[in-house]
């Protein structure tokens, strides 16, 4: 070790970034030498010196409100990389995607459906001479409407027109807060017309809020002692709940259903929300005549369970 | 037991007492987590990005707070660096560690940022005492920590300002590889990696930056 090579390595030193055999050889050196001793106090000092000067840190305020503006900014980067990434995909590498659709079956079904539907449809349209006719007729949306039915055909004695009145279903969207009288008529029409189960669920489930109005409550009820699915049955129940006990009604409904609905599930709810009208002559008899003769143990037991629980009138 | 709870177990053991293999496998257990949590955001899980974001960004918002002397362009850098982290994950491959990765885009911006602030000739808010010398206004702000001894506040307000002044007189490089051997504490070796250079060099680096702040510093004694 010379003088030379401890200048060059002292803040190396200071700092720890030499390795054990070169640091005994400087520190053996500083010992022998006092003008790299000093160099090497001077090195320390200056350290020192910098570390007197505290680092800047962040405030919890700054950090808060850097991490809400990166979540911002997040978001609306992971908007826009989800489009781009699709449509760069679909652009640049269509052999990559079809190799995907390859591995999903429904989805490339999906899709040779639609372009067949869309190849007959322009077929459809290439050859129908433009006459006067479904276009001019209707409102220029029979494309994508579907045809709900034809009333009647009638043809121009003197001519080859004819006139076809029909109906079409147009696929729709209406959004608004639950309180909207329109949506509420949606949602009450989609409580029992429906045909998918699911869809009267989401819309039992939602009036179930606000069950607090008698067009809506009827609607429950009438879910619960109608409906096929027991989804909706037991979501119908759960919005009538709190009603059992002021409105003699609802509680009569909720009676029937625990005598006459087929599924266990629902008549265990429905012993269920009884329990602080149990006392009520109407629910009793149907607690009586449950733990005489049903077939299902668990419902049999917890109606005697109830009535024991009641105290004798007799 | 999640993922993380498996890796865990596998990693550590009971036996693990000694402070160095202690360290060494909290290391490996943080670069580990890490690497899950790159390759779940990789998939797309932004929880898993944001769980990272929450390991690094406190040292991400000192660095860039430290070299901008602005909280607002310290915000800027933070938002930029994730942002682009975010970006481009697709293409980590695990050959450093995130927190390296992470530190290469900030430093990158920092330099940026400083090179920009050097050819505006941007500088700190100033006054200028009786006497002729300049001090900073931030440096003005006083410390009303209820510890504060209001003459060592004032000695030590104007050391960091001389400080500062000296660091303002570095290449952006130097300042560069100094604030982040000094005040970040980390080793040469990291800090080439995240400058995309050699140990050597930032050695070379670092003794430049100290030759030249001892240098400004006696000066201003």
């Amino acid at each position: 070790m010379n003088c030379e090579l401890f200048k060059q390595n002292v803040i190396l030193l200071v700092y720890d970034e030499l390795p054990d055999d070169i640091l005994f050889e400087m520190r053996q050196h500083a010992e022998r030498c006092p003008a790299c001793n000093l160099e090497l106090e001077s090195a320390q000092q200056f350290r020192k010196d910098v570390s007197a000067d505290p680092a800047l840190e962040p405030t919890p305020n700054l950090l808060a409100a850097s991490r809400m503006h990166l979540q911002e900014a997040l978001e609306t980067a992971e908007t826009a990389r989800g489009w781009r990434a699709w449509v760069f995909h679909l652009v640049w590498d269509p052999v990559d995607w079809l190799r995907q659709i390859r591995f999903f079956p429904a989805l490339a079904a999906a899709i040779l459906i639609f372009g067949f539907a869309g190849g007959v449809l322009t077929a459809f349209k290439i050859k129908t001479p433009p006459v006067s006719g479904i276009a001019q007729i209707g409102n220029g949306q029979s494309a994508e409407a579907s045809i709900a039915g034809i009333r009647g055909i009638t043809q121009d004695p003197n001519t080859n027109t004819v006139q076809i009145n029909y109906d079409k279903l147009l696929p729709s969207s209406a959004q608004g807060s639950i309180n909207n009288p329109d949506i509420e008529k949606l949602l009450l029409y989609a409580a029992h017309t429906q045909e998918n189960p699911g869809v009267r669920v989401e819309s039992v489930a939602i009036l179930s809020q606000k069950c607090d109005e008698a067009q809506v409550r009827q609607a429950m009820m009438r879910a619960l002692l109608d409906d096929h699915n027991p989804g909706v049955r037991l979501q119908a129940l759960e919005g009538l709940e709190e009603y059992v006990k002021e409105d003699v009604q609802v509680r009569d409904v909720v009676v029937q259903a625990l005598l006459n609905d087929t599924n266990p599930g629902v008549r265990t709810e429905a012993i269920r929300l009884l329990q602080p009208v149990k006392a009520d002559s109407t629910v009793r008899s149907a607690f009586e005549r449950l733990s005489k003769r049903h077939d299902n143990e668990y419902i049999r037991s917890e109606s005697e369970r109830t009535l024991a629980s009641l105290p004798n009138i007799d | 037991m999640s993922v993380m709870e498996n890796v865990v177990g596998a990693i550590s053991s009971p036996a693990d007492t000694s402070p160095v293999r202690g360290t060494m496998v909290s290391q490996a257990l943080r670069r580990v987590d890490d690497n899950v949590l790159i390759r779940e955001a990789q998939r797309g899980n932004r929880a898993a990005f944001e769980e990272l974001v929450r390991q690094y960004d406190h040292a991400v918002l000192r660095l860039a707070l430290r070299l901008t002397a602005s909280e607002q362009d310290a915000q800027d850098i933070y938002q930029e660096a994730f942002l682009k982290a975010y970006r481009n994950l697709v293409s980590f491959r695990f050959e450093c560690s995130f927190y390296t990765w992470i530190y290469r885009i900030v430093t990158n911006l920092c330099l940026d940022h400083l090179r920009k602030k050097n050819v505006r000739k941007e500088e700190a808010p100033v006054t200028t005492m009786q006497d002729g010398t300049e001090l900073s206004l931030i440096d003005q702000v006083a410390d009303d920590r209820s510890h504060s001894n209001p003459e060592r506040d004032l000695m030590r307000r104007e050391l960091g300002h001389k400080i500062g002044l000296a660091l303002n007189r570095l290449t952006p490089r130097e300042r560069m590889v100094f604030e982040l051997k000094h005040y970040q504490g980390l080793k040469l070796r990291t800090i080439g990696e995240m400058l995309s250079t050699t140990e050597e060099t930032a050695k070379n680096t670092l003794f430049r930056a100290t030759q030249k702040l001892r240098g400004a510093l006696s000066e201003m004694r």
